[in-house]
């Protein structure tokens, strides 16, 4: 288990690179980021390598966040492996909030974060399935 | 209980009785004015007759009349002079004398007491000094009572929050957008508000729902009520709610209440909504008969549980100038807020804006989310738009187009709130 972040935005030019800049000020490492978007507004998830203190420099500065729960799964970087995981999720009924990656090290080695309603079935589905995790500890010093 | 308990609770035909003595003086010293002297004014045998021979005063009177046309005396008698901005043409001046001073003092000071302030309350008063009574009008009222007066004026929220805390402020007035804009300095400062010595809000000078109220009170841990005055017939202090807040008083030995369709100018019985019109009672130097205030109310003569026999009008729906017609439909501003503000996860700024599209009206509410009670996924996000647009289109039957913003991003304001935008063409 892990945590990112989930900021409201409205959907103009530069909001982003307003929350990259003050993460990057703070010397916070981003590991993966995606966006949401319903139109005129949607939310950004972002995993730090520093949660509490990527949590509160935003909050400092205003933002709308908050920390949401998600599941970090390792597998092997090549073709097949991330068709073979969410057909294994949803073949459990599983769905996700959000689904993004990262390259650990490229052709052995990627991160994917999951957010599903369904915790922690999600983990014991994945434990099950001998998939290895990545604990939140992990996440300081990748 | 009562600042002044005879007149506050006297019997409703004792008042009727003052009323007539007090209005035919009225009527005498209105006659002085260069306005008024263009009547045919006598005295009247009951209030009936005054209805039936006096024309109303209108707002473009006064203009028009600028500026001495209502005095009715020598301007050496004038002590003082407040006036409000018009944005077209000349604004409106108001003369007192040292007696309309002391009324005036008198008025606002038996609102406070009503509401429980006393002698020993520390009140914080952080409306605008000059021209604008909101200012004068309460610090007169409260040294009157004898409570210590800071006369901080509007604007710089960390220092108020300094005064607060440091002098134990019990009673504030406050504009009521400026209280949920100031709540947000609290919490940049970690600081919450209930931990300080605040009891009393006095919130006032623009139209707000009951919702926004109750979230004043909760946010502050205070009990807030609702003053309403006007300018032009002194300021501050004409009417007040009192502790049960189930209505606003107009004190009927300082005004003549009534209630007009203000389409037909026919005075309305108890209970139905319309114009409120003011005649002065006892003001000197500019004495304003059938006033029409623009403010839409209703009003009740029963008795309340507080034991004043004083009239009471509901909190005011908007001026009859704020209705917005959109695509022939008819609606209030502050329908829209009161819906509004009844949904969680709505923060505590909004804006109105009608834009004009394909020769359609379109109606859009910018809402900012409470950062609260953000919980962090776009469903939950598209719900509370939905929620929001569905309320209001069963409120007021127009279908708005709801987009969310960023807590902080909606424009503020130094003094009152503009939250409508109207960007169609006149
Ligand atoms: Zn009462």
């Amino acid at each position: 288990m892990a945590y990112h972040l989930s900021i409201f935005v409205e959907n103009k030019p530069g909001k982003l690179e307003n929350i990259t800049k003050i993460l990057s000020e703070k010397n916070i490492n981003i590991y993966g980021i995606y966006v949401a978007s319903a139109g005129e507004f949607g939310v950004v998830k972002i995993l730090t390598n520093n949660l509490e203190k990527a949590y509160q420099t935003l909050k400092q500065e205003g933002f709308t966040v908050s920390k949401r729960k998600v599941t970090i799964v390792l597998l092997p970087d090549k073709p097949g492996e991330m068709h073979k995981l969410l057909t294994i999720l949803s073949s459990n009924n599983i769905n996700l909030e959000d689904c993004y990656g990262f390259v650990l090290e490229a052709k052995a080695q990627a991160a994917i974060v999951l957010e599903a309603e369904k915790y922690p079935l999600i983990e014991d589905v994945l434990h099950s399935k001998g998939y290895k995790l990545l604990p939140a500890e992990k996440l300081e010093e990748l | 209980m009562y600042w002044e308990e005879n007149i506050e609770t006297a019997e409703a035909s004792e008042l009727k009785k003052l009323q007539l003595r007090l209005l035919n003086q009225t009527i005498k010293q209105a006659k002085k004015s260069p306005f008024y002297q263009n009547f045919n004014l006598n005295e009247v045998g009951s209030l009936e007759e005054f209805q039936e021979k006096v024309p109303f005063t209108r707002k473009q009177d006064l203009r028009d009349q600028f500026p001495y046309g209502f005095l009715t005396t020598d301007l050496e008698k004038s002590v003082r002079l407040h006036s409000s901005s018009g944005t077209t043409g000349n604004p409106t001046v108001v003369f007192h004398t040292k007696k309309d001073i002391q009324e005036w003092t008198n008025q606002v000071a038996r609102c406070m007491y009503m509401i429980g302030m006393r002698k020993g309350d520390v009140f914080q008063n952080t409306m605008g000094y000059g021209l604008f009574t909101g200012g004068l009008g309460f610090h007169y009222g409260a040294e009157a009572l004898g409570a210590l007066t800071i006369p901080i004026g509007p604007g710089n929220s960390k220092r108020q929050i300094w005064f607060m805390e440091t002098f134990g402020s019990s009673v504030v007035h406050i504009l009521p957008s400026y209280a949920l804009r100031l709540y947000s300095h609290f919490e940049e400062l970690k600081l919450d508000p209930k931990s300080l010595k605040l009891k009393i809000f006095i919130i006032g000078s623009e139209p707000h729902s009951e919702e926004m109220r109750q979230q004043i009170e909760q946010l502050f841990g205070v009990k807030a009520y609702n003053s309403y005055g006007l300018s032009e017939v002194c300021g501050p202090g004409v009417g007040f709610e009192c502790q049960h807040q189930c209505g606003i008083h107009i004190w009927e030995d300082y005004y003549l209440v009534e209630i007009i369709d203000p389409q037909t100018g026919k005075v309305l019985p108890d209970g139905e909504e319309g114009e409120l019109v003011l005649t002065t009672l006892k003001r000197e130097a500019m004495p304003l008969l059938r006033y029409r205030t623009g403010d839409l109310t209703r009003a009740t003569s029963n008795k309340c549980a507080c034991g004043r026999s004083h009239i009471r009008i509901d909190r005011i729906k908007g001026r009859a100038d704020d209705m917005l017609i959109i695509n022939g439909v008819n609606l209030f501003p502050i329908q829209i807020e009161k819906t509004i503000m009844g949904i969680p996860g709505v923060g505590k700024n909004y804006l109105i804006e009608i834009k004009k599209e394909n020769y359609m009206d379109k109606l859009y509410i910018k809402v900012e989310v409470d950062k609260e009670i953000f919980e962090g996924t776009l469903a939950g996000l598209t719900q509370l738009q939905n929620r929001i647009t569905e309320e209001l289109r069963s409120e007021i039957t127009v279908s708005p187009i709801v987009q969310l913003s960023e807590p902080g991003s909606l424009p503020v304001w130094e003094g009152k709130a503009k939250r409508v935008n109207d960007l169609r063409d006149k």
